[in-house]
């Protein structure tokens, strides 16, 4: 059994030192990808071993089987499990945030040669050439759906009225779109891209425009894990940590994430289609063309891995927006209990790394709203386009 | 049951279902007398699909990203739910206990004889239906919780305000319940509501 000397200097025993950690293959795994890469794990006296999955839904099945034992997995599907939706509830963990933006809405060649290039133009080309549209997320409570959803909303578009919404696994959105089965999707990256590449997509909006500096993947595992290895967690958090603040801290570390991600075992594609993005620069497919400026952020000196209570909470407004809560959860005491803050706050504390004080923030998204998460029941309640089914208690 | 049991199984998207589980699995369903009414690949018409068959059972390869748009069928068709069974290499039996209380209904192994399709399929759906049953309970337990506490509220309000017992405040109750043929819970929360409104 590996030992390891905790923030206080005491000598902790790690409970599980073989760590089995799954990801999809997407450009945001690069940080547990690196961790394990650049030796981080075995520095905090652990040995992180990444499986590949193909699926959400088996990623969050592993990790009630304990097949998993912590994962590169959806914000929004941590707490769409911890509430139930779509299986039996069971309590969940946040360890930290793996990263910022990044992720983007792609619509087809077709509909931006009939002018639709944006939100504006979407709605109104909608309104001129009436026919069901189609568009593509990656999993129900997922962040993409999530994204998805509220830009079509901000443009007067119902996401489950107007359109049809439908799930598609990322590695598939390309092949969908060059088939005609759909007018464009959200999705992580590098799939974006990778359309821009083949001619057939074009970038309508970053996911960045739509919530600058959003969370998106999470370091999630269940709530036993976390009780019954708790230095375990707490040096995987370090690791990762050390991971995400070496890939921001040059362009040139970005690189080399890059090509190690792309190859086989990780995101399997060509590095062409990831570079551009890691390094924010951003081409539209439409001519346009400009260096982000909140561009997919992995450590931002910790801001992108605080697991702040407000960014939890905001999944919570948005399931109960679009009726997948039929009444409201007790949104902060649901958002502290998956939320490991002080187990981060130890893991930040190891490895060096700057903590907010505070443990909300303010935003402020596409549709000029504010979201601060003070008073979540009023914020998921104050939209205009809604699917809320019955009052609050039924 | 009389009727006979209909089943629709997944497959990847680009695949065939020719694999050699789904070929065992076939074998089985046929011996079991299930009727296979569909293999479908998991691409954007499935949810379509299955909302046209109604199977009473589906079943799909674990490890297929196709578990995602089945994930979308199971939270868009939450209030009539059907058992799900998978597809999977894991044979350990703890996994498979511990998926099953997820809310998978059953994980078949890879390698399995085609005379054991019946069996598990069989407890699959056992399994699914009490859980079902459970699941109504428990919601019609907490339902009959929550209304418990509006009666209570309601009762103590005419207690203070009206100097009642309580014994007379749940008659009261009672007795507006039955003139406006409304339920015990409803009166007692529009008496509340009103206590809202005028403070």
């Amino acid at each position: 059994m590996h030992a390891q000397c905790n923030p206080a200097g005491a000598v902790m025993q790690i409970e599980k030192t073989t760590v089995n950690i799954g990801f999809n293959p997407l450009t945001d795994c690069a940080s547990v990808v690196m961790a394990a890469m650049l030796g981080f794990d075995e520095k905090h006296g652990i040995r992180i071993v990444l499986s590949r999955e193909t699926s959400w839904a088996s990623v969050r099945d592993k990790l009630m089987t304990g097949e998993l034992d912590a994962a590169h997995v959806l914000y929004g599907l941590v707490y769409g499990t911890q509430l139930g939706i779509g299986a039996q509830p069971r309590d969940m963990a946040v360890l930290m945030n793996l990263n910022r933006n990044g992720q983007a809405i792609t619509l087809s060649r077709r509909l931006a040669e009939q002018g639709a290039n944006d939100g504006a133009s979407l709605a109104a080309l909608m309104a001129r050439e009436p026919r069901q549209y189609v568009f593509a997320q990656t999993f129900p409570t997922g962040t993409h759906a999530m994204w998805l959803h509220y830009w079509l909303a901000a443009h007067g578009i119902h996401p489950l009225r107007d359109v049809r919404a439908i799930t598609v696994p990322p590695s598939q959105m390309v092949y969908n779109l060059v088939e005609g089965h759909m007018d464009g999707f959200c999705a992580g990256e590098p799939w974006h891209h990778q359309a821009l590449l083949e001619g057939i997509g074009v970038t309508a909006a970053t996911s960045q425009q739509i919530w600058p500096d959003h969370p998106e993947k999470v370091l999630g595992t269940s709530l036993d894990f976390v009780r019954a290895h708790p230095n375990t967690c707490r040096a995987l958090v370090a690791a990762v940590l050390e991971a995400s603040r070496w890939i921001d801290a040059s362009d040139e570390n970005r690189r080399a994430t890059a090509e190690i991600i792309a190859a086989v075992p990780y995101v399997n594609t060509d590095k062409a289609a990831i570079l551009p993005r890691i390094l924010g620069r951003y081409e539209n497919g439409m001519k346009g063309a400009w260096q982000d400026e909140h561009p997919m952020r992995f450590h931002q000196d910790g801001q992108a891995n605080y697991p702040w209570l407000s960014d939890g909470m905001w999944f919570m407004t948005q399931f109960r927006r679009w009726g997948l809560l039929k009444a409201d959860p007790d949104y902060l005491q649901v958002a502290q209990s998956v939320t490991q803050l002080r187990l981060y706050r130890e893991a930040a504390e190891m490895a060096g790394v700057a903590v907010p004080t505070d443990v909300l923030r303010t935003s402020t998204l596409v549709d000029g709203r504010t979201w601060d998460g003070t008073d979540p029941a009023r914020y998921a309640a104050s939209f205009p386009i809604h699917q809320r089914s019955g009052s609050a208690g039924n | 049951m009389s009727r006979h049991l209909r089943i629709v199984l997944v497959h990847p998207p680009h695949e065939s279902d020719a694999s050699q589980r789904a070929a065992a699995l076939h074998a089985g369903l046929n011996e079991a007398g299930y009727v296979l009414v569909a293999s479908l690949p998991a691409d954007f018409h499935l949810p379509e699909e299955i909302a046209r068959l109604q199977p009473d059972m589906i079943i799909v390869d674990a490890e297929s990203d196709a578990r995602d748009v089945l994930e979308h069928i199971v939270v868009a068709t939450r209030d009539e739910r059907r058992p799900i069974v998978m597809f999977t290499e894991d044979d350990n039996q703890s996994s498979m206990d511990a998926a099953i209380e997820a809310g998978v209904s059953a994980y078949i192994v890879a390698g399995l004889k085609p005379e054991r399709i019946k069996p598990v399929l069989s407890v699959a759906l056992a399994r699914f239906r009490k859980e079902q049953k459970l699941l109504h309970e428990l919601q019609d337990t907490k339902l009959k919780l929550a209304e418990r506490k509006v009666v209570d509220r309601a009762k103590g309000l005419l207690m203070s305000r009206h100097g009642m017992t309580e014994d007379q405040a749940y008659q009261r109750l009672r007795t507006m319940a039955m003139n406006k043929n409304l339920k015990l819970a409803e009166i007692a929360q529009r008496i509340l509501d009103v206590e809202d409104l005028l403070g």
